[in-house]
């Protein structure tokens, strides 16, 4: 790509965010919509300054956050395990399987009214649909990364002289890293919609309940600034999985693979 | 990978096959669900039975929950919103995403729009859905084409992206005419990539509709699991996952199939991930 085409290119994509701006302040101004039901973004803007106090929001933000942590590192930490012992011992392997593969095709969204009636309205059973949520990517992706090993690199290192246990975690697991940060990509993406939903349907903190909120109270604007800070939250944590990890501890395999 | 089974394969004597394991782990899972119910230990609030599940089963089909609304009924208006969104959703991002694709401009100017959009969780807009449409049909239908769309979209700006400039060198060198390109050289070129959009697409739309049903439709299976919740039904929550589950397996090997069938041409195109 020459110089020229480049900046214009970069020119564009801010064009395309700042027209789509303009765009939703001048439909709300001309006014079709009472203002209280379609805002513009300087409503919004202003209406959260007036409701929605920065600690506050802070607090909602640290909330929802804290959930996905939780319930992401508990189902990357059983992911990777089960996907790992199920790739490594082939029986033991189909016998973990079983009940995975069964629950599978059931989204985790699905689970949350059992998750109410096991574990009540409060924070465990948030944990408990966002672990699900990234355990089933996260376990496939580790399982699928296992089986898949180029049959060359093992035996290369039995060539080597390299057995058993130092054959898992020297050269195996470090050749299944790119499925797994695969997986926790998949994966964290659910969990934060996971955590939205269910915090729409039972909770008293959180991004989720905020709008939710909002809307009993009929705060449209409360509720679009949610949104907004809810889709920015979700693209920053992906920017930051797939730069931090996938770019930089992962080096090795995305010069590889690059093209 | 074949190394791996033969060194498992050096330590045991005789082999089970794989299918036998599955069977026969499904078989004993249930088997200590039953024992363990019967026994008191799981209270069947919390776990009934797989007995009592079964029954349910057959009763939720005969007589329904909430009282005459019965499964077929559930289902069907589930799958009347699938699609009802779902197909809005493939005749206005297709074009779209077709003209996107093909103008450089176009396609950065859209860009941050659209990765914006995608983040936003699609069932973080059920609220605002609910305020401005009510609770009810035309909220689902506009999440689930929501959701549904932007997956659409991007894989056919890719598609487009991403179709071979030799391909389009030698369909001008001989002389193909713009729409002839159009129609026979991008078009099937993008194909695989758009049936990769519309399969995360449909599963978008399954999850949001789940999601939707559970705040305030009646009739629904996302309906379904959260009004027995409400009133301890645990063995209709659980007969309503179970069909959910069935619903999402058709879903996604129906879809593998029918990519099989529709375009041949596809195979070895790499897996599209999110």
């Amino acid at each position: 790509m020459n110089h020229s085409r480049f900046k214009r290119a970069l020119w564009a994509s801010w064009l395309g965010f700042i027209s789509l701006i303009v765009v939703w302040q001048i439909i709300a101004a001309l006014g079709i919509r009472d203002p209280l039901v379609f805002p513009g973004p300087l409503a919004v803007i202003e209406a959260a300054i007036k409701n929605v106090p920065l600690t506050r929001l802070l607090e909602h933000i640290g909330i929802s956050l804290l959930r996905v942590i939780m319930g992401f590192s508990l189902g990357a930490a059983v992911g990777i395990t089960v996907g790992i012992v199920s790739g490594w011992y082939q029986k033991l392997g189909n016998v973990l399987r079983t009940p995975i593969e069964i629950l599978r095709p059931i989204p985790p969204l699905a689970w949350i009214p059992l998750a109410i009636i096991w574990l009540g309205l409060g924070e465990s059973s948030k944990v408990l649909i966002i672990f699900l949520g990234s355990f089933f990517p996260i376990f496939t992706n580790t399982y699928k990364g296992m089986v898949a090993i180029d049959p060359n690199i093992i035996r290369a290192a039995q060539t080597l002289g390299i057995q058993r246990n130092r054959l898992l975690f020297k050269v195996i697991f470090p050749a299944t890293l790119p499925d797994i940060a695969t997986g926790f990509r998949v994966g964290w993406s659910y969990s934060f919609g996971l955590v939205v939903a269910a915090e729409l349907i039972a909770a008293s903190r959180g991004l989720g309940y905020m709008i939710m909120h909002a809307r009993e109270l009929n705060m449209i604007s409360v509720i679009m600034y949610g949104v907004i800070v809810i889709g920015t939250i979700n693209l920053l944590t992906d920017y930051l999985i797939q730069e931090v990890i996938l770019k930089r501890k992962l080096k090795w395999h995305y010069i590889e693979t690059a093209f | 990978m074949d190394t791996i089974t033969t060194l498992e394969e050096e330590k045991k004597g005789f082999q089970l096959s794989d299918r036998w394991i599955q069977i026969i782990t499904t078989v004993a899972i249930i088997g200590i669900w039953e024992l363990l119910s019967r026994s008191g230990l799981i209270q069947p609030v919390h776990l009934p039975s797989p007995t009592r599940v079964a029954s349910t089963f057959f009763y939720i089909m005969r007589e329904g929950y909430p009282q005459d609304i019965t499964i077929f009924i559930h289902i069907k208006a589930t799958v009347r919103r699938i699609i009802q969104g779902y197909l809005l959703a493939v005749v206005t991002a297709i074009p779209l995403g077709l003209i996107i694709g093909s103008h450089f401009i176009l396609e950065r100017a859209a860009n941050p729009v659209v990765t914006f959009a995608r983040s936003i969780a699609t069932i973080s807009l059920l609220p605002l859905a609910i305020a401005w449409f009510g609770i009810g049909e035309l909220s689902s239908v506009l999440l689930i084409m929501y959701g549904a769309f932007w997956a659409i979209l991007t894989n056919t700006i890719q598609g487009v992206k991403q179709v071979d400039v030799t391909l389009l060198n030698v369909a001008w060198m001989f002389g193909a005419k713009q729409r002839h390109i159009f129609f026979r050289v991008v078009l099937p070129a993008t194909l695989p990539r758009i049936f990769a959009g519309m399969k995360i697409g449909l599963g978008v739309s399954f999850m949001v509709i789940i999601a939707a049903e559970m705040v305030g439709t009646v009739e629904g299976l996302g309906a379904l699991i959260q009004q027995s919740r409400l009133y301890y039904r645990t063995d209709i929550t659980i007969v309503g996952m179970i069909f959910i589950g069935i619903f999402g397996l058709i879903i996604s090997i129906g879809l593998d199939r029918l990519e099989r069938v529709l375009l041949p041409w596809a195979v070895g195109l790499e897996e599209v991930k999110r």
